[in-house]
This record gives C-alpha cells, sequence and structure tokens, in this order.
C-alpha cells in the first residue's frame, strides 16, 4: 500500500466505517513524505552538468598527461562510492545505490582505459574478473538487488568478452558466479533475482555449449541443474522465477525442432549420445525429485515433461509428432494443474501455452495437404474454439476462487 | 570522505538494499573501506605494472607489416601487424607439433638494421645470450608452412589523427619494453621512409 492511496481513497474509507479517523491517520504515520528525495529538476540538472563534464573529458582523453587521467578515474571512481554512502546515509536509498552502482562500473571502465593508457592491451582475464569479484563483493555487502543485476550482466560479460575474443572458457567466472550470486539467492530468496541468476547462468552455459561445439542437447543438463536448485529453496516464488528460464529455454527449444526440426540438417549437431545424455539428465531428475519431495511440491514434476527426448526420433515426421507430443503433455499439464490449484496467472500461461502448441501443430502436420484458404479458414476457426474452451474453462476456475474471498466480511 | 553508517532510511523498490537494513553496520562498513581501497589498489596496480614494464624493460625494436591504409576499423587505436605475427613452421623448435591457444617464446635477435627478427619459436622459456631476447605471445593458428601468433602489442592505442598519420606510413618501427617478468609493451610507434 502507498501513502499517495491512503491519501485519495482514506476519507472515503472513515464515511463508509471501514476504519475511524483515527486509525486512518494511524496508517498514514506509517507511511511518512520521503522528505529527503531529491526532486527531478536539481536531478536533472546535475546530470546534465555530469555529461557536459564527461563529454570534455572524453574530447581531450587523448591529449591529457597520464597522471591527470589516472586521478580522474580514481577520483570519479571514489566520488560515486562517497557519494552513495553520503546519500544512503541521508536516507535517500535509491540515488544512494544508484551512485554505489555507478562506482562498480567506473571501476570496469578505469581498468580497461588505464590498460589503454600504458598500451597494456592484456589477452588474461585477471582484469574483467577482479570487476565481477567487486560487484559480488558490493552485492553482499550492501544486499542490493540493483547490484545482484549489475554482478549477474558483468559476469555474463566478461565470459562473453573470454569465449569471444579469447577463444577460452572461464570455469572459475562460471563457477563464481554460481556460487557467490547463488548463494546469495540462496540466502535471501528473491522471485526477481531468481530470474536474474537462472538468465545469467543459462547464458554462461550456453556459451560452454558453444565452447566446447558439443550437441545443443547437452545444455539441458546444466540448465536443469539451475532448475533443480528451485526446487530445494523453501521460498516458493523465488523458486519458481528461477524454474521459469530453463523451462522457457526448453519449451523454445522443443517449439523450435517441431517447427523446424523435420530438414534433419541441424539433427546431427542435436543429439548427444542417448546413454550419456539421459543418464546425467536421470541424475539431475533425481536431484530434482528429492527437492520436490523435501518441500512438498511433486505436484511440480510435471515440469520435467518438457525434457521428454522427443528429439532423439530420426527427422521428418515422426520428429514432428514426437515433439509436439512433449508440447502438449507439458502446457496440458501446466493448464490442467493451474485449474486445479486455482491459480489465474498458470492458467493464462497454460492457455497461451496450449493454443501455441496448436498453432503449430496445425502448421505443421497440414499445411502439405490442404489448400491454402481452406488451411487458414480452419486453423483459425480451430484457434479461435480452442481459446473460447479455456477462456471459459478459466473464468468457470477464477469464479470459484473469488467466490470465498467476496464473501468474507 | 567520510563513511559512516546511515542514521535514517526509506524503502526503495528495486535501488535500495531490503527496507529493514538499517543501513551498513560498521563491521560491514570496514569491509565497504577495504573493498573500495582493494579496486583503487587494482587500478593503481595496472598502472604501475604498465611504469614499471616501460622504466625497468629492455627495450627492442619491431618491424610492422605495411598497415592496410583503409582499414575501416579505426578508431581509438591502429591495428599492427608484426613481421613476426606471422612465422614459417621451419622456425619451431617444440618437442611436439605447435597448437592454436599454445604458450609460444619468440627468440628475437637483432638485424644490421636495429630491429629484431625471429630465430626460433619455442614451447617453453629459451635460454638467452648477448643480444637475444625472448617474447611471450600465444599461437593463433598453424598451417602446414608455418603459425600465426599473438603477443598483446597489436593494438596502439592513440587519438584519431596520430592513428590517421601513422596509417598513411604503411611501415612502422614499433619500440617495445619487455620487463624481466616476461610482461612486454609498446613504448613507441615511429614511420620507417620507405
Amino acid at each position: 500500500m502507498s501513502r499517495k492511496l491512503l491519501e485519495t481513497d482514506g476519507l472515503e474509507w472513515v464515511q463508509r466505517g471501514v476504519i475511524s479517523e483515527a486509525q486512518r491517520e494511524q496508517l498514514l504515520t506509517l507511511y511518512p513524505i520521503d522528505g529527503a528525495a531529491i526532486g527531478l529538476l536539481p536531478l536533472l540538472g546535475s546530470l546534465l552538468v555530469g555529461l557536459s563534464a564527461l563529454s570534455v573529458v572524453a574530447a581531450n582523453w587523448q591529449g591529457l598527461p597520464e597522471l591527470v587521467r589516472l586521478g580522474l578515474l580514481l577520483g570519479a571512481l571514489l566520488a560515486a562510492y562517497a557519494g552513495g554512502e553520503y546519500f544512503r546515509r541521508r536516507g535517500n536509498l535509491s540515488l544512494g545505490m544508484g551512485l554505489v552502482a555507478l562506482g562498480l562500473i567506473l571501476f570496469g571502465a578505469s581498468i580497461v582505459l588505464t590498460s589503454q593508457l600504458y598500451q597494456l592491451i592484456g589477452y588474461d582475464l585477471t582484469g574483467l574478473l577482479a570487476w565481477a569479484v567487486a560487484g559480488m563483493g558490493l552485492t553482499w555487502l550492501y544486499r542490493s538487488r540493483l547490484l545482484f543485476l549489475l554482478t549477474a550482466i558483468i559476469s555474463g560479460v566478461v565470459q562473453g568478452y573470454n569465449t569471444g575474443q579469447l577463444g577460452a572458457f572461464s570455469y572459475l567466472t562460471a563457477i563464481g558466479t554460481a556460487l557467490g550470486l547463488g548463494y546469495y539467492w540462496w540466502r535471501r530468496p528473491d522471485a526477481l533475482l531468481g530470474g536474474v541468476l537462472a538468465g545469467g547462468l543459462l547464458w554462461q552455459a550456453g556459451l560452454l555449449i558453444n565452447h566446447l561445439h558439443v550437441k545443443i542437447t547437452w545444455f539441458f543438463i546444466p540448465a536443469m541443474l539451475v532448475y533443480a536448485l528451485g526446487d530445494w529453496q523453501a521460498d516458493r516464488p523465488a523458486g519458481r522465477a528461477l524454474q521459469g528460464p530453463p523451462l522457457g529455454a526448453a519449451f523454445l527449444f522443443t517449439l523450435g525442432l517441431a517447427l523446424f526440426g523435420e530438414s534433419d540438417f541441424y539433427a546431427g549437431q542435436l543429439r548427444a549420445p542417448l546413454v550419456p545424455y539421459l543418464a546425467a539428465l536421470g541424475a539431475v531428475l533425481a536431484v530434482s525429485l528429492v527437492g520436490k519431495q523435501r518441500r512438498g511440491r511433486l505436484g511440480s514434476a510435471t515440469d520435467w515433461l518438457l525434457l521428454l527426448p522427443g528429439f532423439y526420433f530420426t527427422g521428418g515426421l515422426p520428429l514432428a509428432v514426437a515433439t509436439l507430443v512433449v508440447l502438449y503433455a507439458y502446457s496440458g499439464s501446466v493448464l490442467v494443474r493451474a485449474h486445479q490449484e486455482h491459480n489465474p496467472d498458470r492458467v493464462t500461461l497454460g492457455t497461451v501455452l496450449f493454443v501455441l502448441t496448436t498453432a503449430v501443430a496445425y502448421f505443421k502436420l497440414t499445411w502439405g495437404f490442404l489448400d491454402k484458404s481452406l488451411f487458414f479458414l480452419l486453423g483459425g476457426l480451430l484457434l479461435l474454439g480452442l481459446s473460447w474452451w479455456l477462456r471459459r474453462r478459466a473464468a468457470r476456475t477464477l469464479a470459484a476462487t473469488a467466490a470465498p474471498v467476496i464473501s468474507q466480511p | 570522505m567520510s563513511l559512516s553508517a546511515p542514521d535514517s532510511v526509506a524503502t526503495a523498490p528495486l535501488a535500495g538494499a531490503t527496507p529493514a537494513t538499517p543501513g551498513l553496520p560498521a563491521r560491514h562498513r570496514r569491509w565497504l573501506i577495504w573493498l573500495v581501497a582493494a579496486q583503487v589498489l587494482f587500478v593503481l596496480g595496472v598502472a604501475v605494472a604498465g611504469y614499471a614494464t616501460a622504466a625497468l624493460g629492455r627495450t627492442i625494436t619491431l618491424q610492422t607489416e605495411p598497415v592496410d591504409p583503409r582499414d575501416l576499423l579505426y578508431g581509438d587505436y591502429l591495428r599492427l601487424r608484426y613481421q613476426i605475427s606471422e612465422l614459417p613452421g621451419s622456425l619451431w623448435r617444440g618437442s611436439a607439433t605447435p597448437r592454436r591457444k599454445q604458450a609460444a617464446y619468440v627468440l628475437l635477435e637483432p638485424r644490421s638494421s636495429g630491429d629484431f627478427e625471429a630465430t626460433g619459436v619455442y614451447a617453453e622459456p629459451p635460454i638467452t645470450t648477448g643480444q637475444q631476447a625472448v617474447l611471450r605471445g600465444s599461437v593463433q593458428d598453424v598451417w602446414r608452412r608455418g603459425l600465426r601468433l599473438r603477443y598483446g602489442l597489436e593494438r596502439y592505442y592513440v587519438s584519431d589523427a596520430m592513428s590517421r598519420h601513422l596509417r598513411q606510413r604503411r611501415r612502422l618501427r614499433v619500440t617495445i619494453s619487455i620487463a624481466p617478468w616476461g610482461q612486454a609493451r609498446i613504448t613507441q610507434v615511429d614511420t620507417l621512409r620507405q
């Protein structure tokens, strides 16, 4: 609840007798006006002044003496951190954390610009690694979501630079990201950070698979390990958020396979050797299931339907049918569970996935032998009918959940 | 600079710490000072390494291959290709055949022009005598008759105007400092008469 809502609607609540005037005032004191908040105009003004100073420095950068350049970098770095602490102390947390984040960015910029200043190119990763480590330290110190996000991005950039420019994968960076940020998230579960962490880890896993030139499907082993971590997390929303990106990746991959897999052109790069792949996936499945069972969420085991290795069927129709079966099994299970749990968001999600799968299935299975106009007509009717039926079911489910809430006094 | 704990704290949705955190406790503040100090020291360390390489290192000169004046990718640095960037495979002195990404030590000797040229490429640091110098690089590419190496000296950061000037002189002489601990950096770039 915000102070604004209290101010606008509070009087009406008093008139209706929901709360008394004294209670309204008590509530208002719970949400004090943020006295230290800086007005927008001074902020924009100082931003412009800062930008002009930055452009003057940037334009004359090469002409400045070495020590002046070094001094400017370090001065800006220290000023950002000191300013961040100053504003946090004044109670202006957003601005304070913004400045600390700026300090972290300036640290990275200082490393790069100082190396250039002394003509050191450095094909090693030490400087960039130091940047990621500093970000991790600041995240732990300030317990800030902004710094967590920034550190996840920095680690991803470091790994991307390393594989792209230096042609090597830094296991240190990957393990450091997983342990440093992963443990932080484990101790302070948070939905947004779960998504950020999973995204960052999947990015690095993707880079690793690409770097090792192994079959693409190996990607799902680290991805589902991230998923399994979500099963062990006690905080349910945070765990679900961590599981979103791996499931999204698996769904998109299967969808792509259903659409384009028949040519068997990519199929050669797809399939990891059957037995090692299934053994590894089975091990991760076991870890995941034990976690689900410990936390009493065995119902969500249906997520694993998406990992059914339908892609081992060889190209053409069998592959398309197998991947569609996987997609239908998954989106159907999402819908069924959403209706059982009376969860409106998941009903919507399940509906979208189901309709998407049906569109792909229709497109794949009928395009070849239906006249084009008939194809579009029937397809449109099918989708309209399906969405109507699903929406009706959703409305019924929601009515069932909404009723007890309204009947409460 | 004062880094004392905040005495009043407002909540912020994304940027802030968890709303209940009453600023940084004293122990964390000390950690923060250490962390910022470490960052400053790291940047200073990069500067000192660069400075010391030039001050304490041994100076050699290398010739570049012609700079491509039509290279569109110029900005704040010039791309340099040395005569020793591509070497014939006969210079390889390692026991096994060279592999990509492998470290390589190039033994250099001065020629009559004063510029240094490669006399051998080793997998381990070779022993030097007299005028010889060793430059550490990494193998980028191997083919039947030769190999391409990278030394970390391929970019020269200069202003746009200087970059454009150097680009017009096709051949350049690059002065390099090699520190006793193996690090190398460019200290000067001159144009060569053609």
